[in-house]
């Protein structure tokens, strides 16, 4: 087993003059479920843009299964077993619900009739049978984060990386969510987990990590973090309901 | 021949071409669309010049008089009646709508004008001010290079100092943004397109004394534009000022060490190394792979 | 596969079709025409509709096959045609590597204008160079294969048809592979894609590159065809623009939008070139032989070909930009 499945060491991004992520180090264990908070413009997406090959590291190091991935392209990265979630959702809105999850499922097997049926699998998983049909544009906000989800997991990732897969959902729907991330990881995937609502993150994460402007504030079990001064500070200070 | 002959006639057609570009890349900046129909407004330029000055008897530089206010209402309600209804469509429909209003401008000159070329000339078509050295100034070229000059400097001005000109950089850096500030995008989008067409019929206007004006004339000056536009950074006014000089340079060189026939070969040979090595351009931020 | 069934019900009635009309040179001209650039719209549907990279330099890839085949004959008159058309293929993909690798890599509207681009430095240098016959052409006098008939037109409305049922095989066959949803989601969306394993330049060359082939196959058999061609006949701006034009009319991204598409413009334009227009609207007596506007139809109209393209794509993209078979695709 390995104890880190993805190591982020000394991470940071620069936009010409600007600088989004500044030397972000830790890592998550397998099986774990890492929170990554912070207010808004903290740098959460941008880390996770750097981790998944989107916008590539400025300097620091990105290691994930004992691979250094700094200079891979997103969709080898992908292949490799880290797959990624968008905080804007991005469906492919003309083809169905089905064919959006097969096109996940395609990243493992080259059959349409296997891809087809993994996908099924996934719509199950998430609840989406009913809507497979449906074409992906169309659904509600709610069923397209639940889309997005069923997606990532059809390419059979080891780590999942979700940007706000809660964000614009009411309690109800949050709550199936977070179950559904629940299974998830006691089938053996790894999750890093990008959140604002603390109420979910604190009921599900392990590990938490805090960032706020760009640097690392804290790190620490939920317990920490929630009782962590300079993160109460962060939160209240960036406005944010806690 | 000297060096500096061809620098200098490539420096003063470079300033039309570098109107055209402005334009170009000033309707780009604004709507975000890449304007097919920007040759052929060119043409319309050429042959309001022309007619200005067969029919009415008007020198074809002073007939920018009235064929800038003509061109921008022209533009303003061609973005009113058709352009807008794309802006929030996907770039090909955008690309195919203006490809086919060029198509319609340019076959309707086709059936109106023929395609029998006309030529503009007036008394200083042929004139020239002999420099030392064995240098020579188109003195049409030198014209319209100056007049070039003036617009520019009169845009630059408007367009940094005006509240609409603030309006029409606002909605080009950030079009949600200037929406959200309270700037009215519709009506920018429109004020943009009119500009883009003014300058374009002016580019147009300004070169018809030294070429052959006919309905296809525009075909080759929209890739040039677009070459200029990449060149300067799409969407970047003042890089497209620049990259205006640039290609008619490049041009004016290749056609003098190398042969006129290869001179547009080489600025599409440009076009295409700037995509490769500096996609967003020389000076622009915009585009490229974000 | 009910697709599949369709495209061989069609074809077989496409094949038995000059049998029914006989010996009309004439017709027969005009369904190579329909066919060519239903085949053309097709082969370019696959990189523009399904992949949602829009070229508007296939003129480039067309030129590319016609060019090759009849600069060859023209040497080695004895040479088999189809080594002709195999050659144009090579000299179509090396094109269109070269257009991928360049502009591939970016989004948006660079692919359109870079794509132009090559196409316009293709057309000048074969205007330029003396051994593709420059700005006049290349005429070439003779060809055999296989003793076929080659003055007769109907080898050519067969070999037409059989590259659309290809291409149309291809489509069909790429809607539900892996490859084909894989330019779907490419089309959709270039972030999610590749968020999702999808290798988009991998992806958009090899469909850019299927594209190519098959529009140079085509212009391979015009050339052969036709025997003479020129930089305005096969490499011009507005042939891009036609090819794409059809596949709007008929349905972008449809399997049967190009072929519909074909089906509407070929015959139009042939209609305003022979300006059977002009004599239909003067013999219905709506219009007076003898009156200005009569006359000025009588010597334009055949002329109005684009003029009338142009008008037809402006109101396609706004009442109509999901084509024809888009008002009948089922909503979902």
């Amino acid at each position: 087993m390995i104890q880190d499945l993805l190591r982020i060491s000394h991470v940071s991004k620069h936009f010409g003059g600007n600088v989004a992520v500044l030397d972000i180090s830790f890592s998550v264990d397998e099986k774990q479920i890492v929170g990554l908070i912070g207010p808004n413009g903290a740098g959460k997406t941008t880390l996770f843009n750097c981790i998944t090959g989107f916008f590539p590291a400025t300097s620091g190091e990105v290691i994930f299964d004992t691979k250094k991935i700094n200079d891979l392209r997103p969709d080898e990265i992908c292949r490799l077993g880290m797959a990624r979630t968008w905080q804007r959702v991005k469906p492919l809105g003309s083809l169905s619900v089905l064919e959006n999850v097969m096109v996940g499922a395609f990243s493992v097997t080259n059959k349409a009739r296997q891809a087809e049926e993994n996908a099924m699998e996934q719509l199950k998983r998430v609840g989406l049978t009913d809507y497979a049909s449906k074409s992906a544009g169309s659904l509600p906000i709610g069923l397209k984060k639940k889309l997005e989800l069923a997606r990532v997991l059809a390419t059979e990732p080891k780590l999942l990386l979700l940007d706000e897969i809660c964000g614009g959902l009411n309690h109800t729907e949050t709550d199936t969510i977070l179950d559904i991330i629940r299974t998830i990881r006691q089938r053996g995937t790894t999750i890093v987990f990008i959140e604002h609502d603390m109420k979910a993150v604190t009921s599900i994460c392990d590990r938490i990590v805090v960032l706020n402007s760009g640097e690392m504030l804290a790190e620490g079990n939920p317990e920490e973090i929630t009782n962590n001064p300079d993160v109460i500070a962060a939160y209240l200070g960036g406005g944010h309901h806690a | 021949m000297s060096f500096l002959q061809p620098l200098l006639s490539g420096i003063l057609t470079g300033g039309v071409y570098a109107l055209a570009g402005i334009g170009m890349s000033l309707v780009f900046g604004v709507m975000n669309i890449s304007n097919f129909a920007h040759g052929d407004l060119m043409m319309l330029g050429m042959y309001l010049a022309y007619f200005a000055f067969t029919l009415l008897h008007i020198d074809p530089y002073l007939s920018l008089v009235l064929i800038i206010p003509t061109a921008f209402l022209f533009g303003y309600v061609l973005e009113k009646l058709l352009i807008n209804r794309v802006i929030n469509h996907p770039h090909q429909n955008q690309i195919l709508l203006t490809i086919g209003l060029g198509l319609i401008m340019s076959n309707t000159a086709l059936l109106a004008f023929t395609s029998d070329p006309k030529i503009l000339t007036t008394s200083y078509s042929s004139s020239a001010f002999n420099l030392a050295g064995g240098i020579s100034i188109s003195v049409p070229l030198l014209l319209s290079f100056l007049i070039t000059c003036v617009i520019i400097t009169i845009l630059y001005v408007f367009l940094s100092k005006s509240t609409t000109g603030m309006a029409l950089r606002a909605t080009s850096q950030n079009r949600e943004a200037a929406q959200l500030m309270g700037i009215n995008v519709a009506k920018m989008s429109a004020i943009a397109f009119g500009i883009g067409t003014a300058l374009a019929a002016t580019a147009g206007a300004l070169i018809a004394p030294t070429y052959y004006i006919h309905p296809l004339a525009g075909h080759s000056f929209l890739l040039k534009a677009f070459t200029i536009c990449v060149l300067g950074g799409l969407g970047s006014v003042v890089g497209a000022g620049v990259g205006g000089v640039i290609i008619g340079v490049v041009e004016s060189m290749s056609s003098t060490y190398l042969s006129s026939d290869w001179k547009d070969v080489v600025v599409f040979m440009i076009f295409l190394a700037v995509l490769l090595f500096r996609p967003q351009g020389l000076f622009g931020n915009k585009g490229g792979q974000s | 596969m009910k697709q599949i069934a369709l495209i061989t019900i069609l074809a077989a009635a496409a094949f038995a079709l000059p049998l029914v009309i006989g010996e009309n040179p004439y017709i027969t001209g005009i369904l190579i025409s329909v066919l060519m650039m239903a085949a053309l719209s097709s082969a370019w549907n696959i990189l523009g509709g399904y992949a949602g990279q829009y070229s508007f330099g296939h003129a480039a890839y067309f030129g590319a096959g016609a060019y090759t085949t009849l600069i060859l004959l023209t040497i080695y008159p004895t040479l088999n045609p189809l080594i002709c058309v195999a050659l144009g293929i090579i000299a179509a993909s090396i094109i269109a590597l070269i257009t991928g690798s360049i502009v591939f890599r970016l989004r948006g509207h660079y692919f359109g204008l870079a794509s132009i681009a090559v196409a316009e430095i293709v057309r000048l240098s074969v205007l330029n160079f003396d051994f593709t016959g420059g700005a006049q052409g290349i005429l070439l006098s003779d060809v055999s294969l296989w003793g076929l008939d080659l003055n007769s037109k109907n080898p050519f409305y067969y070999g037409m048809l059989l590259v659309l049922v290809v291409t149309l095989g291809i489509t069909a066959y790429l809607r539900t592979s892996k490859t084909g949803y894989y330019l779907q989601a490419i089309r959709e969306d270039q972030d999610a894609a590749s968020s999702l394993g999808i290798n988009l330049s991998y992806y958009k060359n090899k469909s850019l590159l299927i594209s190519a082939a098959l529009t140079s196959v085509l212009g391979s058999l015009y050339g052969l065809y036709i025997r003479f061609i020129d930089t305005s006949a096969v490499l011009d701006l507005r042939l891009s623009i036609e090819i794409i034009l059809t596949a709007i009319i008929g349905g972008v991204g449809t399997l049967w939008g190009p072929v519909v598409g074909a089906l509407l413009l070929v015959p139009l334009a042939e209609m305003l070139r022979s300006n059977l227009l002009g004599d239909t609207l003067v013999k219905a007596g709506l219009v007076s032989e003898t009156s200005a506007l009569g006359i000025f139809l009588k010597e334009n109209l055949a002329h109005a070909h684009v003029l009338v393209y142009g008008i037809i794509t402006v109101l396609c993209i706004l009442y109509l930009p999901k084509g024809i078979l888009g008002l009948f695709r089922r909503t979902k």
